[in-house]
């Protein structure tokens, strides 16, 4: 994807919804309306910072098919690498961003005879807009949203006015927990689950999934990583005869594109395995941080999702 | 003639037990007993836990429920439900799986129609490829759905049929419909009345 294919996008309306998550409207500059999306859908939102370019996925938490706006919502990430914090601290009403178009790849079973949505945090943001669809269905579902505390429950209100009934909400502060095991035990045949959250919940959902005989292809979930950190490395790109220094605190793919190289990607956040690229060469180990390839793929050393993985190593190639 | 490679063409394979599944529905017709048999057995040994939450629905004769009945609860079946039409035992089958969990792994043997049919019914319940095996055993033989009048005629075991509601007569089409439980009929001899190829049996 290039950047021919943006969106140029002015920011409407910014909204701090809780202490940590603000929630911003975006809207085409051109006046036109924005590209359609289904509920569960991402959007990367490309910000021009002084010394650098950030591109963060973000769930679209709208309504599916109103698409004057788009709606995000953008948690301050503790040990953010600087795109959430761009997004709180220079972002406003009037700034202009670009967005890519809208990607799915935590989208409804169109032939799921129920489902249940599992957020946590802010991971309530698809959730927000597969309600939406489900909505305008006759398939029961039922929410499970789990948040440390009343103050930091964003989008309480929305829930509750949509399906207050198929509700509930569990406070960290009152010692709530979702009973995954009462939850995932007795569901009818047809059931799909999807989950948004935290690293640590998303694991545990997955292990009492398969604990109760859970297939996958009844189970989803979307967590974005972000790149993590990490040490110096050099880089050589084959086809574009190229060699590229990747930098501590930024991923191998940002140092790709900074060099003027541009590798197909959808999420950035080592999900989708569209920046997936081959390794020609290797003296040193891959450090893997995607949940895309098999864990045999990641042992044998011969490819890379460059988006949030790295490498620690004398020489690296790759088929760029 | 015949188009070969048709992908909607379902795919059998030999049963054997999916351990990642906590409950155990199993569906057999006929001679489908022995592969179910050797599942529970495989099962009770790789994890014999899982007896208690097995269950098996079978069709048969008088004498092959009398034996299957014993078998399969000497193989470990904790419920076994016997069947002496098809039709019976499928109706038993949709309200078993209206009452399951997830979970549930479904295994079904036995000849290419009854396959067909659970298949659907299994479908319907969003039973996904994940969840189910199915292996084939005994007759081969087809319900064809004739395409101009919509209707299906049961048990062909040849290349060429006549639809047993129009009267034409039927190529049968490797081509399958999951939804209909069926192979495509289609008019052999439409443009060229009479000329027919020669009616062999290719479904034993």
């Amino acid at each position: 994807m290039s950047h021919a294919d943006t969106i140029a996008v002015r920011v409407v309306a910014v909204e701090q919804v809780t202490p940590q998550i603000k929630h911003f409207k975006l809207a085409a500059v051109d006046g036109s309306r924005l590209p359609a999306f289904s509920g569960g859908s991402h959007i990367i939102v490309v910000m021009r910072d002084v010394d650098r370019v950030h591109r963060n996925p973000y769930s679209l938490l709208g309504i599916p098919g109103e698409l004057e706006t788009y709606e995000i919502a953008v948690r301050r990430m503790e040990q953010s690498r600087g795109g959430s914090q761009f997004m709180h601290d220079t972002v406003q009403v009037g700034s202009t961003l670009e967005i890519a178009h809208p990607v799915n790849l935590f989208g409804l079973s169109k032939i799921g005879r129920k489902h249940i949505l599992i957020a946590g945090g802010v991971g309530i943001t698809p959730i927000l807009a597969q309600m939406e669809d489900l909505h305008q269905d006759s398939v029961p579902y039922e929410i499970h949203y789990s948040v440390r505390s009343p103050e930091h429950a964003a989008f309480l209100a929305r829930l509750g006015n949509r399906a207050a009934e198929r509700l509930n909400v569990y406070y960290d502060s009152s010692g709530d927990a979702i009973d995954f095991d009462g939850l995932l035990s007795t569901q009818p045949l047809g059931t799909h689950f999807y989950v948004c959250g935290p690293a640590g919940m998303i694991q545990l959902v997955l292990a009492k999934a398969r604990e109760w005989g859970w297939p996958e292809s009844h189970i989803h979930w979307e967590q974005f990583s972000a790149p993590p950190a990490g040490e110096a490395f050099d880089v050589h790109l084959a086809k574009a005869s190229l060699d590229v220094h990747v930098v501590p605190d930024q991923s191998l793919l940002e140092c790709i594109e900074a060099a003027g190289v541009e590798v197909p990607y959808l999420c950035r956040g080592g999900v989708c395995g569209f920046c997936r690229t081959d390794v020609l060469e290797l003296d040193g180990e891959l450090i893997h941080n995607d949940h895309y390839l098999s864990d045999e793929e990641k042992a044998s050393g011969r490819v890379i999702m460059p988006c949030v993985s790295r490498a620690r190593c004398r020489k690296l190639v790759l088929d760029l | 003639m015949l188009v070969t490679g048709i992908k909607s063409k379902p795919v059998y394979t030999p049963l054997a037990p999916d351990l990642t599944g906590r409950y155990h529905l199993m569906l057999g017709h006929g001679v489908g007993r022995e592969p179910l048999l050797r599942v529970l057995r495989d099962l009770r040994v790789a994890a014999p836990e899982s007896g208690a939450r097995t269950r098996v629905l079978f069709v048969g004769s008088p004498d092959e429920q009398a034996a299957g009945g014993e078998q399969f609860r000497a193989a470990g079946a904790a419920e076994v439900r016997l069947f002496g039409r098809p039709d019976e035992l499928l109706t038993d089958f949709q309200d078993v799986l209206t009452h399951s969990f997830m979970g549930t792994r479904l295994y079904v043997a036995g000849p290419e129609s009854f396959m067909g049919l659970a298949m659907r019914i299994a479908r319907q319940f969003n039973l996904n490829k994940d969840e189910v095996r199915a292996e084939e055993c005994g007759s081969a033989a087809r319900r064809v759905y004739c395409i101009h009048c919509q209707t299906a005629t049961e048990n062909v075991t040849t290349n060429i049929v006549q639809c047993k509601d129009c009267n034409r007569w039927l190529l049968v089409r490797d081509h399958y419909s999951s939804r209909l439980a069926a192979y495509m009929g289609v008019m052999v001899d439409a443009e060229a009345p009479g000329e027919r190829p020669d009616v062999k049996e290719v479904f034993p």
